[in-house]
């Protein structure tokens, strides 16, 4: 990507609560988050999780509230405010809409049901499961767990009706989901769009696989949260301009990224301790004195948000005439790194 | 300008292991839809689908299939190891990603390339949970159980994207289109629009899928998606009696590449990716739109990118689900987006042959439309008897119907509103 698209608005939820203005002041301060356990399914595992959203700010309502996860939630509630941000009032049919989506995240008060009534002597009965243990859930617990609802409740509550596209992401996906934005603004395939993340690594089953693969040991803490930019291909007063999106798988080429010659604040979003001296190193090769955050400090790592989180904590952050670079590390290996620069091209 | 064109193509399908089984079949007008034999179905209220005749998959036979690749007897051993081979869209994907790449005669002169893969959700195994549901709750604390080889509570989302790219040695970056049933679509669209923007010169794409497991089978019942009836004839797309889908499970991938690049190589284009479009309902979560309006601009943007008029389109594979909502809304997109041509346009769905692959559906119908460029043969529609005043539409009946074509259209609508079109043409027609 060559061209710049603006950026025009933005939406945010984590643990500092619904909103992206002040999130990188608070990431700055190292405020603490209201960290808490993984209570109800792995006590003693400290996490980051969004606290109880206001209902004003929340996502649809509590009928639409039941088809969706948590994520799906999450991702809803920081499309709206992007959306509003923005601005983009008017033809919402037109507005595309990528997101990084994650792992289904189905309440679990549903699988107790299910396994009551299917489990014998330790063991799965299908016998049960097909005549008592599928009627036990309920039947909207289906919708909860298709990962694309992350987007599409969102586009649902607001009308949007343009080309989207949902990537699972551990990192990788939530960069792609931007690129794809970028080019179908500068290829003319919408005028408009929003572009981000939504995810939880606190759903217990996520965290167990999290454990499983090592993850957990190595420093990696749970968070959550969702993040969306507002874009469109030109704007009189764009927040900041949009200068490069890329991405390299695990062990690729990292000298392939597209990184800026200066940068005037480094945002970093590293899943633990061994990505964050990588990303560090790579920031320090464009930037030995800037201003440097690490939004997983506090924040942990959100898997499929945690890149869009730090995209709008350096909007936050990012002052006239300077440049951000943004560099995420997911669990899948993945190098994001995103440009923005504020004052116009 | 840069053209992606298929230059391979792999399927595993309810048909068998392989494209030209997929194309046989279809050429016969057979359908696939049967009892369920993976697993005890028998008390589920769900026991028939679109079943590939792989009851269990053995890893020598897996292995065997995928010799001459390096990494095969490791992944296979691995995947085995941690209980993976459970996830059956994982060795169909590896099955037909394998036999796409040996089709378009890549080797590691193409190992740099992309994946483009859309995948279906994560596989439950209720099974592993069993050991830690004590006095009437989940037991998270039971780390002795829950760190066993083989309990994963459910398989890793990416884990298909990562054994083809393991299999295939690729180094390029992997997308995982998680789009419900438009990504199979999606992921094809995007490889080409990688292709054409220059970022990839090789994509390997596609989907895989496989809901055909105890919780994919009753987590769909429970909605009410599929037809009540357990029959071989349970989805009857277009059919005035359609009352549900019927599940499906396979896979079908393919190397997308630059059309320049495929000939220097003497790769035969099996057909080009002329054009896509993608557009969301933006409705409600449990339906789709009814009168079709975003279908229908799915439709005409992806004309419009190929630079096609209606009059050029020679066939569209629906996405004609069989479901009492999905049909006649397609049936209205379809008409409003080709007008007088409607009627004239032939339209078909194979998912009363091979049931609905879910995110796999769009690749696998793909795939099907290379029965036209390969044998000048539109698949028919299986269990198609009785047409429906509300899905007006020259929908092709049982058998396929002889016709030569140069342009396809391909419609996939996912759950959640997502809708992709995409415009393939003849390898050496005129567009």
């Amino acid at each position: 990507m060559s061209d710049a698209v603006a950026i025009v608005g933005a939406g945010a939820v984590s643990a500092y609560g619904v909103g992206w203005r002040g999130l990188g002041k608070s990431l700055v301060k190292l405020a603490v988050a209201p960290s808490v356990e993984l209570a109800a399914s792995h006590p003693g595992v400290l996490c980051s999780s969004v606290s109880e959203v206001p209902s004003r700010l929340d996502a649809g309502d509590a009928r639409a509230r039941k088809l969706m996860s948590r994520a799906a939630r999450l991702g809803a509630i920081a499309m709206r405010e992007a959306l509003v941000d923005a601005g983009f009032h008017d033809r919402r049919e037109e507005i595309g809409a990528w997101m990084g989506v994650g792992a289904s995240g189905v309440a679990m008060q549903d699988v107790p049901c299910i396994l009551a009534e299917s489990v014998r002597e330790g063991a799965l009965s299908l016998e049960k499961l097909g005549e008592r243990g599928i009627a036990a859930c309920n039947p909207l617990f289906t919708f909860q767990t298709l990962n694309n609802f992350s987007l599409c409740h969102g586009a649902i509550l607001e009308g949007l009706g343009g080309p989207n596209g949902a990537f699972f992401s551990r990192g990788a996906g939530t960069v792609t989901a931007l690129a794809e934005a970028v080019h179908s603004l500068l290829e003319g395939d919408c005028d408009r769009a929003v572009a981000g993340g939504a995810d939880t690594a606190l759903h217990p089953i996520t965290w167990a696989e999290l454990v499983r693969d090592g993850f957990a040991n190595r420093g990696l803490m749970p968070g959550e949260g969702a993040a969306v930019l507002a874009l469109c291909r030109r704007s009189e007063r764009p927040l900041a301009l949009l200068r490069s999106v890329a991405a390299v798988p695990e062990g690729g080429d990292i000298a392939s990224l597209t990184l800026p010659s200066h940068a005037d604040l480094v945002v970093l979003a590293p899943w633990g301790a061994p990505a964050r001296a990588l990303l560090s190193d790579l920031a320090a090769s464009r930037c030995s004195a800037c201003r440097t955050i690490d939004v997983s400090l506090t924040l942990g790592d959100s898997l499929a948000a945690a890149p869009p989180l730090a995209w709008v904590a350096a909007l936050d952050l990012l002052k006239s005439g300077e440049t951000a670079l943004v560099l995420s590390a997911g669990v899948d290996g993945c190098i994001g790194s995103v440009v923005l620069r504020q004052g116009g091209p | 300008m840069r053209r992606a064109v298929i230059s391979g193509a792999g399927v595993v399908s309810p048909f068998g292991v392989g494209l030209q089984p997929l194309l046989d079949a279809l050429a016969a007008g057979r359908a696939a839809v049967g009892p369920i034999r993976s697993f005890d179905a028998s008390h589920f209220p769900v026991r028939v689908a679109g079943e590939v005749p792989l009851s269990t998959i053995a890893p020598a036979w897996l292995a065997g299939k995928l010799a001459g690749f390096g990494p095969a007897d490791l992944l296979v051993h691995d995947l085995e190891r941690d209980g993976s081979l459970r996830d059956r869209k994982v060795p169909f994907a590896l099955l037909a990603a394998a036999e796409a790449w040996r089709a378009a005669g890549c080797g590691p002169a193409e190992q740099h390339a992309s994946l483009s893969i859309a995948i279906g959700l994560e596989q439950a195994f209720l099974e592993d949970f069993a050991p830690i549901w004590r006095e009437g709750a989940i037991d998270w604390t039971a780390q002795a159980a829950a760190s066993l080889p083989f309990v994963r509570f459910r398989s890793p989302v990416d884990l298909a994207a990562r054994s083809v790219r393991q299999l295939l040695e690729l180094r390029g970056l992997a997308v995982i289109h998680a789009s419900a049933c438009a990504a199979g679509g999606l992921a094809v669209a995007h490889a080409a629009a990688l292709v054409e923007r220059g970022e990839s010169d090789v994509v390997v794409c596609g989907g895989t899928d496989s809901m055909v497991n105890p919780l994919g089978i009753g987590g769909l019942a429970r909605i009410g998606a599929p037809s009540p009836r357990n029959e071989p004839d349970a989805c009857r797309p277009f059919d005035r009696r359609r009352d549900g889908l019927a599940i499906g499970e396979g896979a079908a991938m393919f190397v997308v590449e630059d059309e320049r690049r495929a000939e220097a190589r003497g790769a035969t284009a099996l057909a080009r990716v002329l054009g896509w479009g993608s557009t969301q309902d933006g409705y409600r979560a449990t339906t789709p739109r009814p009168d079709g309006a975003a279908a229908r601009r799915a439709m005409e943007l992806a004309l419009s990118r190929a630079g096609l008029s209606p009059a050029e389109v020679g066939y569209v594979n629906a996405h004609g689900t069989g479901t009492p909502l999905n049909d006649p809304a397609e049936a209205r997109a379809i008409r409003g987006a080709f007008g007088a041509q409607a009627e004239r346009i032939p339209v078909s769905s194979i998912k009363g042959a091979v049931g609905h692959l879910m995110s796999a559906s769009g690749a696998i119908e793909l795939a099907s439309c290379l029965l036209a460029f390969q044998r000048d043969l539109l698949p028919g529609t299986a269990h198609h008897r009785e047409p429906d005043p509300d899905c007006p539409l020259p929908v092709i009946g049982e058998q396929p119907r002889h016709a030569t074509i140069d342009v396809a259209l391909s419609n996939s609508f996912g759950f959640g509103g997502q809708n992709v079109c995409l415009a393939l043409g003849h390898p050496g027609g005129r567009k």
